[in-house]
């Protein structure tokens, strides 16, 4: 198993604003558990650390918290995208794909840089 | 109810974090059991999922820890983001934002300058005196309001009262001194007992206090200076301690200079301090040749009627060892505060604070009420972001950020107000009568937040609780115009309207009843007519020029003379009072009855042969003074009609013989006419009371004279062109007034009776407050009905399509919106009917319940009100209803 993904700031928020954007309203268990599925386990080191997440995304306004009972009468705090997270989540993953391809491009620009 | 209780748990749970920590924890389990849930579906035994589910988490300690940080990190984040928004919602709705911060601006403000004269005047009034609270003002009360107190009397106070820790004595006089210039001029000042300064507990801020041996006869004499004259005349110099001045052609050093506001007796600017010389002729019993005022300093523990009771005594036995004098003087207490503000001050300065507590309460329900119509108008806006799950409290967080801002801008602009408004009330109310601290402190500002604080409370509470019933479920059942939602709305804004036109009510009738009891002062009949072509003047004479008779004539004389020859002037005469001014007053023997002990005292007015046809009164029988009655022809006199009927009623006065008890002019006079009545020594000008007439020429002449021209045209027009004629006759003669005679009736304070002394400042700062309301009272229905006709276009459009005329339709709004408007009317009425009451000792000549004052009030309210609906529905009936239709 490779070590898991240190992540950046702002990472992991952008992550559940993107899950919450695809999957609909879910609740933390879920969105963790689709986070590691995606990142094929690569980040996450533990699931408790996606609460903060949650508790920062709501007061900026960008998801929304209800209780509401899930699937298998389990009661579940469920977090849903708000029209202000749908435009900050596009704002920032063009930010980060930016970012990306910039870091790529500097990192490939080093010839031979492994060798050293 | 249970509607208000979760609002108040969740507006709590913002600041609870406990309550949040239970949340997360719970959503902790639920995040382990879906776990659990999951490897035990993969096949793991329920101990070993447990267990596995637990790791995967990771510390729950941990967790929390960050779930809080965030938490209080944002809380600053969602603050300033909040705030953001608020400020551009709130700068795309200018007029309501500025309408909301004017109203609470206004009303915030008035309220702080309220407090800010009644701490003033009621309870910080004298910085400088150590526990004034404790100090008293003593004085004995004679038969018909004698006054003040012999000396004897205090010495018996002194030596036998308990209650006190220490007394004083004091009394004012007029100095004479000269200025730079060598110029002689009077000044007042006061005599006192060297240990007044230590009774105060207040020592000289440069220099020494007097001691013990300063009184002594014989002593070189001292002289302590008030801040204000040591600047003036010594421009503050440092070194004036040593220094010398003259006063009454004595000698005097300067000991010491008074700290800065030091004012005392307080009701008179001094100027400086002397000690009383303790010679023979201030050892008098009886109040007649008395003028002091005693000041003690109560024991610990001792209460004011403690003290009245044990004076009361000590004057009882010195009714019975020295009857002559001392028969029924009893003592007078006054409080610091009532000495120097006047026994009416705490009922009109608490009434009017209540007054503007009560315009504070209008602008609240008027800020409701905008912040209600506000709320109910973008209430499409709301209800989506409710529809779409922000949350009711999320929704509740942006209006009580909206209310906040708005608050914060009103507050700001109110301290400034409060600082303009107090330092413009301290210029304009001045009076050398009486120095109050009018600075501006901590309290003043702990006050305004306070009050800004309450009225951001009544403002927001309305439409958060809106919101919060929207959010209890009917919230996605459609906007505002919905049924449910328009009427709730709607019947919140017009009990609001109902108690604002209810509050402005009381406040018109309690400010008419005042109004009118002012007008029947300064409009009181003074007995003289055409009073506008009569200019009057005061002029004070230097005592150290004007020693002697022959000097004080030759001045009147050689001033009439100048006033005279003034072009526009026709008649000059002078007197020694004016019109509804006091009337020294003396005992008055009749011929053939001896003088009864309860006799009253009398008014006397010296005047010249020509000055009842200068005024405009006249002789109603007999004969008036004239060139012939002199020096040394047969005294004469005339009495006014209260007199004459007072004292011979169904008989001639004229031929009767009177005399005073005045020392120096001790004959018998002829009465030789009967006066019209006018307006002496009542301090209220209600009743015209007994006076006696003098010819100048045959009494004494004092160091005041007035002097009255009458004029051709306006005497307000001659004023300026009269006064270098005047001054040219002798430049050290202070002149005074100059103005016409009517003008100089209006209202001054320092002529009213010390239960009315406030009453003007009451008069006209009520009516003020009484115009807010009803500006206030306007807005609010001009908004609620506004709001009422908008929503209605599209039902105003129909009825107009089918044929319904406009002015059946402004009738039918008008109908609905004058419901609220008579429901606050009837009340109103009835708190106005029970409260003015409460103002009873101050009304002259009005009754609490006045019925021109209560009819004028409603009709007021009523009109202003018909006027403030008719301009919303003007616009609702011009709209066209095609359009009206057609929109949403």
């Amino acid at each position: 198993m490779t070590p898991k993904l240190d992540l950046l700031q702002g990472t992991l928020d952008l992550m559940v604003l993107q899950t919450l954007d695809t999957m609909g309203a879910m609740h933390g268990y879920g969105i963790a558990r689709r986070i590691e599925q995606v990142s094929d386990h690569q980040v996450l080191l533990n699931q408790g650390t996606i609460y903060a997440s949650l508790v920062r995304l709501q007061q900026r306004g960008w998801i929304d918290a209800e209780w509401g009972v899930s699937d298998n009468n389990r009661k579940a705090k469920y977090y849903a995208i708000t029209r202000a997270g749908k435009r900050q989540m596009k704002s920032d993953r063009l930010e980060w794909q930016r970012l990306a391809g910039v870091m790529g491009k500097v990192l490939s620009a080093v010839p031979g840089g492994e060798e050293r | 109810m249970s509607a208000l209780r979760r609002l108040v748990q969740r507006l709590r749970s913002l600041f609870r974090s406990d309550a949040l920590d239970r949340d997360f924890d719970e959503e902790v389990r639920s995040h382990i059991e879906f776990a659990i849930d999951d490897f035990m579906q993969q096949g793991l035994s329920e101990a070993d999922a447990t267990r596995l589910a637990r790791a995967r988490f990771g510390l729950v300690e941990a967790s929390r820890d960050a779930h809080r940080q965030s938490r209080s990190l944002m809380w600053v984040e969602t603050i300033a983001f909040d705030s953001r928004q608020a400020w551009r919602s709130l700068w795309s709705a200018k007029a309501f934002s500025l309408t909301v911060i004017a109203t609470m601006t206004v009303a915030v403000a008035l309220n702080t300058s309220v407090f800010v004269v009644m701490d003033a005047v009621l309870f910080r009034g004298f910085p400088l005196v150590k526990d004034h609270d404790r100090v008293l003002f003593l004085q004995e009360q004679g038969p018909q309001g004698a006054c003040c107190l012999s000396y004897l009397d205090f010495e018996d106070w002194q030596s036998q009262a308990q209650s006190f820790e220490a007394l004083a004595f004091v009394r004012s006089k007029s100095f004479s001194i000269r200025d730079g210039a060598g110029r002689p001029f009077d000044v007042s000042g006061t005599q006192l007992s060297t240990n007044a300064f230590r009774v105060l507990g207040v020592a000289p801020a440069l220099g020494r206090d007097f001691m013990g041996d300063d009184m002594r006869p014989g002593a070189t004499p001292v002289v302590i200076l008030s801040h204000r004259f040591w600047q003036s005349r010594f421009q503050g110099r440092a070194d004036v301690v040593g220094s010398t001045l003259h006063v009454d052609g004595q000698a005097a050093t300067v000991i010491g200079v008074m700290p800065e506001r030091f004012e005392f007796p307080l009701r008179i600017i001094g100027n400086f301090w002397m000690p009383v010389p303790d010679t023979p002729d201030i050892r008098a019993r009886g109040l007649a040749n008395s003028g002091f005022v005693a000041v003690a300093r109560l024991r610990d523990g001792v209460t004011r009627e403690q003290a009245r009771a044990e004076l009361e005594t000590i004057n009882q036995r010195l009714a019975i060892d020295h009857p002559d004098t001392n028969r029924s003087v009893v003592p007078r207490l006054a409080s610091h505060s009532d000495w120097n503000s006047g026994t009416d001050a705490p009922l009109i300065w608490g009434s009017l604070w209540v007054a503007s507590c009560l315009v504070l309460l209008i602008a609240c329900a008027n800020l409701a009420n905008l912040m209600l119509v506000r709320t109910l108008g973008r209430w499409r806006e709301l209800a989506t972001k409710l529809a779409l799950g922000a949350g009711p409290m999320r929704v509740m967080r942006q209006l009580a950020i909206e209310s906040l801002v708005l608050a914060l801008i009103a507050a700001g602009a109110a301290w400034w107000l409060v600082i303009w408004g107090v330092g413009t009330w301290d210029v304009v109310t001045f009076s050398m009568y009486q120095v109050l601290d009018y600075s501006i402190d901590a309290r003043a500002f702990v006050y305004l937040i306070g009050a800004a604080s309450i009225a951001t409370l009544l403002m927001a509470a309305p439409p958060m609780f809106r919101v919060m019933q929207a959010g209890e479920g009917d919230a996605m059942k459609g906007d505002a115009r919905g049924v449910t939602g328009r009427l709730r709305g709607k019947r919140l804004g017009n009990v609001l309207v109902a108690v604002q036109i209810g509050l402005a009510i009381v406040l018109l009738a309690g400010a008419g009843v005042l109004v009118r009891s002012f007008e029947h002062i300064v409009r009181a009949d003074a007995g003289v007519k055409g009073a506008d072509n009569v200019l009057v003047g005061l002029m004070r004479m230097p005592s150290a020029n004007y020693m002697n008779q022959g000097d004080r004539r030759q001045y009147v004389d050689r001033l009439k003379a100048a006033l005279a020859a003034a072009p526009g002037v026709e008649h000059v005469a002078v007197a020694s009072t004016a019109p509804t001014r006091f009337a020294a007053t003396r005992f008055v023997e009749f011929e053939g009855r001896p003088r009864q002990p309860d006799d009253e005292r009398i008014g006397f007015v010296k005047t010249s042969a020509d000055y009842l046809s200068v005024i405009g009164a006249r002789a109603v029988d007999g004969r008036t003074f004239s060139d012939a009655d002199l020096a040394g022809t047969l005294p004469v006199a005339m009495v006014n009609q209260a007199f004459a009927d007072r004292y011979w009623p169904g008989q001639s006065a004229v031929g009767k013989r009177i005399r005073s008890d005045s020392p120096l002019t001790p004959e018998w006079r002829v009465v030789v006419g009967v006066t019209s009545n006018i307006m002496h020594n009542d301090p209220l000008r209600q009743n015209f009371r007994p006076v006696v007439y003098v010819p100048m020429v045959q009494e004494p002449l004092g160091l005041t004279v007035y002097w009255f021209a009458r004029t051709t045209m306006p005497a307000d027009r001659m004023a300026t062109t009269m006064r270098p004629l005047a001054e040219g006759v002798d430049p050290n003669v202070d002149l005074e007034i100059f103005s016409s005679l009517a003008d100089s009736f209006a209202f001054d304070r320092d002529f009213m009776d010390v239960e009315h002394s406030e009453l003007g400042k009451h008069a006209r700062v009520a009516p003020l407050f009484a115009g807010i309301a009803l500006i206030l009272s306007a807005l609010g229905l001009i908004s609620i009905i506004g709001y009422s006709v908008d929503q209605r276009n599209k039902e105003i459009g129909i009825r107009m399509a089918i044929g319904a005329t406009a002015i059946e339709i402004q009738r039918l709004i008008l109908r609905e919106g004058m419901r609220p408007v008579l429901a606050g009317l009837v009340g109103g009425m009835a708190a106005a009917v029970a409260l003015n009451r409460l103002l009873r000792s101050q009304l002259v000549a009005v009754s609490p319940n006045d019925p021109v004052v209560l009819i004028s009030a409603a009709a007021t309210i009523l009109v202003v009100a018909i006027i403030a609906s008719l301009l919303p529905i003007r616009r609702a009936v011009s709209v066209d209803p095609v359009i009206a239709l057609r929109a949403d």
